[in-house]
């Protein structure tokens, strides 16, 4: 256990409970909270009574599995205020989704449920390295988004000068970055890259700068990407998970000792591994999709949320000294899955073979069209300028190699487009990878 | 006497060469000569330039997919046969010409695989080869 890693702890008598302690306490606030919640949501009242089962029924861990799954269109159902558990004048925060698809979905918060949240913040801050002493600009949006105001008082909890930028004005937030001589920057990870690239073009030094950290979220950030910001920002990049209808960021976070998995809060989380289609349970270490009930809520409560989120969880220690289970970063829902022709494809796939080909950047987007009555699928990659050459013949071949490389691992034949260096728009908030077209 | 050439990539949009252009005009870059053809979603422009170190530095800073190579350029007599007397220059090496397009006045730009060979070739004939400073003038 290397000692930088083990130093800066921010709740270690709660991070390092034994398993046999975690569970312990997870089954004691499970009880607590099923009866919490069905003795206060009118919604899980009624479909508990359905199936038959009563928050007496919770004497193992595993009797969760006798409860309800919770979706996301149950909360759609009951907007704006339908699963509430206290009355809305002990309400002091909500918070809506993105609201990409339909109607936004809106959470509440009460004190207590504040007091939880910032301790997970504070908790995944230390765990990347963030310390009391660091300034911390907030590139985040702020507004109904959970990512800003999480962010935003977690760390501020834990000591630091929070800088409350928000997101966009890039040139701004680089003249915070010189003149506060930020620390830690909050962004999403395409937001940083944005950040990184126009200070490059405008003559910003990046390893003069006194950033150090870069705490991520509000999207999945792929490795490679992660890997480019690092070593052109001369930052180290860790990124946390989350989800508005759970809490917000603050469910899990990465340390650094264990870089491509997070650390699940799980005295305030109870995770389940499921198959995504039946939702029978799959042992550890299988992948499947994500389910969580919060232990801790009591403004909205939400039993056994169905997250759509694709990912494996494993209790092994880890080198950090931790001993709360880590998930795998989330790289893939459930629903980004498209179908081509028939066969299953993910848009973390193309970043996986792309990260894989030299002369491309991670950027990439995909388009999806039936107008000649069959899916036609167009992958727009961006050439990096080292890449171009003076020859159609070279760039022909670089672009069908490209093309082959993709057909291997999806099983599914893509037109690929090559796009000039930095035409792939960065986006501020959700990258949107695939534009589908069919009808 | 070769000149350089400046290769840029472009993608079938509109705009985007324009922006390419603007890009030489701030540096005030004048463009002697230029290829550009249909060839699907995206294309390689080609340029001769007065002050191909300038362009290239410009073209690079703001991000732009560009490279540099030499080319033949040589000025004809505005006479017919005077085209096929040039190539046949190049046709008797066994060269391909890769691409070829004509620059101001009777000038042309000539890209071939081995740029030395086939100058040492039509160093011998009646034609005059265009140099770098021509261009400045």
């Amino acid at each position: 256990m290397s000692e930088s890693h083990s130093t800066i702890m921010y709740q270690p008598e709660i991070e390092t409970l034994s398993r046999d302690e975690i569970r312990a306490l997870q089954l004691k606030k499970l009880k607590k909270q099923v009866a919490w919640t069905y003795s206060r949501v009118d919604w899980y009242r009624q479909k508990m009574d359905e199936m038959g089962v009563s928050p007496d029924d919770i004497k193992t861990l595993e009797d969760v599995r006798k409860l309800p799954f919770t979706d996301k269109s149950v909360l759609r159902d009951t907007y704006p205020f339908g699963l509430f558990g206290v009355p809305l004048d002990e309400v002091v925060r909500l918070h809506a989704s993105s609201g990409t698809t339909g109607k936004p979905i809106v959470v509440g918060y009460n004190n207590h449920d504040l007091d939880v949240w910032r301790d997970c913040i504070a908790r995944l801050a230390q765990m990347a390295g963030v310390v009391p002493s660091d300034r911390v600009q907030m590139a985040f949006g702020y507004g109904m988004f959970t990512g800003g105001f999480g962010l935003h008082y977690g760390c501020e909890h834990l000591g630091c000068m929070v800088i409350p930028a928000s997101s966009g004005n890039t040139q701004r937030q680089l003249m915070m970055i010189n003149d506060y001589q930020s620390t830690v920057l909050v962004a999403t990870p395409s937001y940083a890259m944005h950040i990184c690239e126009y200070g490059e073009k405008h003559g910003f030094d990046w390893s003069k700068s006194s950033l150090r950290i870069g705490l991520f979220g509000g999207e999945p950030c792929p490795p490679a990407l992660k890997q480019e910001i690092e070593s052109r920002m001369h930052i180290i990049c860790t990124d946390n998970y989350g989800l508005t209808e759970v809490m917000g960021p603050g469910v899990s976070g990465e340390c650094l000792a264990s870089r491509d998995m997070q650390h699940i809060a799980e005295d305030h989380f109870l995770w389940e591994i499921v198959d995504p289609k039946t939702g029978e349970p799959l042992p550890e270490g299988v992948p499947g999709e994500l389910v969580l009930t919060p232990l801790d809520k009591q403004a909205f409560p939400v039993l056994r949320y169905r997250t759509h989120d694709l990912t494996m969880v494993t209790t092994e220690p880890c080198e950090c000294g931790r001993t709360h289970a880590r998930m795998k970063k989330v790289r893939t829902r459930t629903d980004d899955m498209l179908i081509i022709r028939g066969t299953n494809v993910f848009p973390s796939q193309v970043e996986d073979i792309l990260a894989q080909i030299d002369g491309v950047s991670p950027h990439y987007r995909i388009e999806v069209d039936n107008e000649t009555g069959l899916d036609r699928m167009v992958i727009m990659v961006e050439l990096l300028p080292e890449a171009f050459s003076d020859s159609f013949n070279e760039m022909d071949a670089f672009r069908k190699k490209i093309a082959q490389k993709l057909k291997q691992t999806m099983l599914v034949a893509s037109e690929v487009k090559l796009i000039e260096p930095g035409g792939i728009e960065r986006s501020f908030g959700k990258t949107k990878h695939v534009i589908d077209k069919r009808k | 006497m070769a000149v350089s050439q400046i290769s840029v990539f472009v993608e079938s949009r509109p705009g985007h060469l324009k922006r390419i252009l603007d890009l030489l005009e701030q540096c005030s870059v004048n463009v002697r000569g230029y290829s550009c053809s249909d060839t699907g979603d995206y294309g390689i422009t080609r340029f001769v330039v007065d002050r191909p170190d300038m362009a290239m530095k410009a073209l690079k800073e703001a991000g732009v997919a560009v490279t540099e190579s030499q080319i033949l350029c040589l000025k004809l007599e505005d006479d017919p046969g005077e085209l096929a007397r040039v190539f046949g220059v190049i046709a008797k090496l066994n060269m391909n010409v890769k691409y070829s397009y004509s620059l101001i006045s009777t000038y042309i730009a000539v890209g071939v695989d081995d740029v030395a060979t086939a100058e040492e070739a039509l160093n011998n004939q009646p034609v005059e080869f265009v140099s770098q400073q021509d261009l400045q003038a």
